[in-house]
């Protein structure tokens, strides 16, 4: 059985790209329906223990793992606020050398004057500010130490949160919905002003007639079948399910680019035991930056989670796992991401998909750099020991790609924008090349590695795309200071100790 | 269950997909005796898999968390009173 409904526009996908799409669209007047395929969470059944949330809040648990070498966990956020639900909150704005080299290689015209406007509404929108050094906790300062010791750049993270505490689970659920993620703020804004959201809804086909999208079918949880019939389809399945719909729905791919570009930006982490006591789950997990090396790809980041997040990712094992547990209080950790020139691929087998990712020597090369670098930094802030997460003495200039412990959490470009048909999926305004009417606003588009937190670029080209579509450009308050906006900047937007 | 092991193991293990839970398994049940280990301590990658997953569910067990400095019902609870006190969702 087949229900229908009408819209001026269906939505695919609750996360960073849709949810912007969703509200901005609805706020103007338009007919928007919301496709979602995960659930809608509760913050009332967050219960800041790791297995259960992973299970709970990530595709797959958490367990999406890419082939090749090395394997690499791609933990994926399912549901109303897809990964923004569960990341770690970090707001960057794309570089301005990528948004050039957007420019020169791959034609779009965006540039950071263009895109201010977007980035402004965006961050004002989800209280976006610096964290403080109280709220950054010990692990934080212990970065910070090494790095003031080399005389590296380093800073405090950017982050959208409302009144944080530190809880330290900003990946496993925020039991204080401080964190500002898209379903309590852009997903709640589409709905008051009358998008229909639908959730365990799994879209199924794009249908398109004549060169035009009519619409989308989908799949929902009672068994029936959901006809949404609508001019223009907007997917934000996220970089691993966007092709796939694609390639499902029969869409033209002339430039055979869907599903392939896959970057990453792989990462790892470095454990150090300090003398003094660290406990880094107290504070924001993710709340300093260490940048000496961004021109090289390589970017220190601060990660941090309860003892069972850090017995996980410990790179040892048997009594020596036993030993490092026990000083879990003094354990600092920080991590290391490599703005990658890898490409990978999205596939499917049996109706799932399949991610194949090799590391190439180039980023090997940055990966090994950047772990001597951390040991440095570790070292640099008085660490007794430092285990890096390579084998039993191996060390990192002699590392191989399979020796490298990696997780990603920045899937891009499996869809990716490009001016020419030829060569991109979609076009600079995120329409499908060769159709009319079918758009596509995740993670899929953005055509190269940032080498920065992508999920503030994501929102930002949803919303430029979002006013395109409505045929306006973005409220700019520095040349109206009378724009309408979704929050009132004078409210608290900090976070606090 | 174990005391000493979280029971959202089992949720965590049953969310992955078919495949790689067969193959985690079999990997759990090798770990959890002494000759599957030391099979296991010859397949690098496999040990590393195994050992992570079972320290995931050991560490969370709150009789193992809290003597580390982590209560993970505290700060849920926490979480609840700022939530009702400030009307957040």
């Amino acid at each position: 059985m087949t229900d229908v409904l009408e819209a001026d526009f269906c939505v695919i996908g609750a996360g960073a790209g849709g949810a912007v799409t969703a509200a901005e669209l609805a706020e103007a007047g338009a007919r928007v329906v919301v496709l979602e395929q995960g659930p809608s969470h509760d913050a009332d059944e967050f219960s800041a223990r790791p297995p259960e949330m992973l299970a709970r809040l990530y595709r797959d648990g958490g367990q999406t793992v890419t082939l090749g070498a090395p394997p690499i966990l791609l933990p994926l956020g399912r549901g109303v606020g897809g990964t923004t639900l569960v990341n770690s909150g970090t707001c960057f704005r794309t570089p301005s050398h990528v948004l050039e080299r957007w420019a020169e290689e791959f034609g779009l015209e965006l540039d950071e004057t263009s895109l201010r406007p977007c980035f402004e509404r965006v961050e004002r929108s989800l209280s976006v500010a610096e964290v403080t050094p109280e709220l950054a906790g010990a692990n934080a300062a212990v970065a910070r130490r090494g790095a003031e010791r080399l005389g590296w750049s380093h800073g405090y993270l950017r982050r959208n949160a409302r009144g944080c505490v530190g809880s330290g689970v900003c990946v496993f659920g925020c039991p204080t919905s401080a964190k500002q993620h898209t379903g309590i703020t852009y997903i709640p804004r589409a709905l008051a002003a009358g998008a229909r959201l639908f959730t365990g809804a799994d879209a199924r086909e794009i249908l398109v007639r004549g060169g035009r999208a009519r619409g989308v079918l989908a799949r929902m949880p009672s068994g029936r079948t959901l006809e949404v019939r609508a001019p223009t389809v907007i997917v934000a399945c996220g970089t691993v399910h966007t092709p796939l719909l694609l390639r499902r729905s029969r869409l033209p791919d002339d430039s055979a680019q869907r599903g392939r570009n896959l970057a990453l930006h792989p990462a790892t982490a470095a454990f150090a035991l300090m003398d003094e006591p660290v406990d880094m789950a107290r504070g924001v997990p993710q709340s300093f930056y260490v940048d000496e090396f961004a021109g090289e790809g390589i970017m220190f980041e601060g990660v941090a989670g309860p003892p069972a997040y850090a017995a996980m990712s410990l790179p040892l094992t048997g009594e020596a796992h036993a030993r490092a547990m026990a000083d879990y209080r003094r354990l600092a950790q920080f991590g290391l991401m490599v703005s990658d020139e890898s490409r990978g691929r999205v596939g499917t087998l049996a109706g799932r998909p399949v991610i194949r990712y090799s590391l190439c020597e180039r980023d090997l090369a940055k990966f090994r750099h950047g772990l001597a670098r951390l040991e440095e930094l570790f070292l640099a802030a008085g660490a007794r020991q430092v285990h890096l997460p390579l084998p039993a003495g191996v060390r990192p200039a002699d590392a191989t790609a399979r020796d490298l412990k990696l997780m990603a959490f920045h899937p891009l470009g499996t869809a990716r924008a490009h001016a020419r048909a030829g060569h991109g999926v979609v076009d600079g305004e995120l329409a499908h090349h060769g159709l009319s009417g079918v758009y596509v606003a995740d993670g899929s588009v953005v055509p190269s590695a940032l080498g920065v937190n992508p999920q503030l670029t994501i929102m930002a080209l949803a919303t430029r795309l979002a006013f395109h579509l409505l045929g306006t450009s973005v409220p700019d308050r520095a040349v109206d200071p009378r724009a309408p906006d979704a929050q009132p900047d004078d409210e608290e937007a900090t976070c606090r100790s | 269950m174990d005391a000493l092991v979280s029971a959202g193991l089992e949720d965590f293990l049953a969310a992955a997909p078919r495949p790689q839970r067969l193959v985690m398994g079999l990997l759990l049940a090798l770990a959890r005796r002494p000759r599957g280990a030391a099979l296991l301590a010859r397949m690098p990658l496999a040990e590393q898999a195994a050992q992570a997953t079972l320290a995931l569910g050991r560490y969370d067990a709150p009789a193992v968390a809290r003597p580390l400095g982590w209560d993970a019902a505290a700060v849920v609870a926490r979480g609840r009173e700022l939530r009702r006190a400030e009307g957040r969702p």
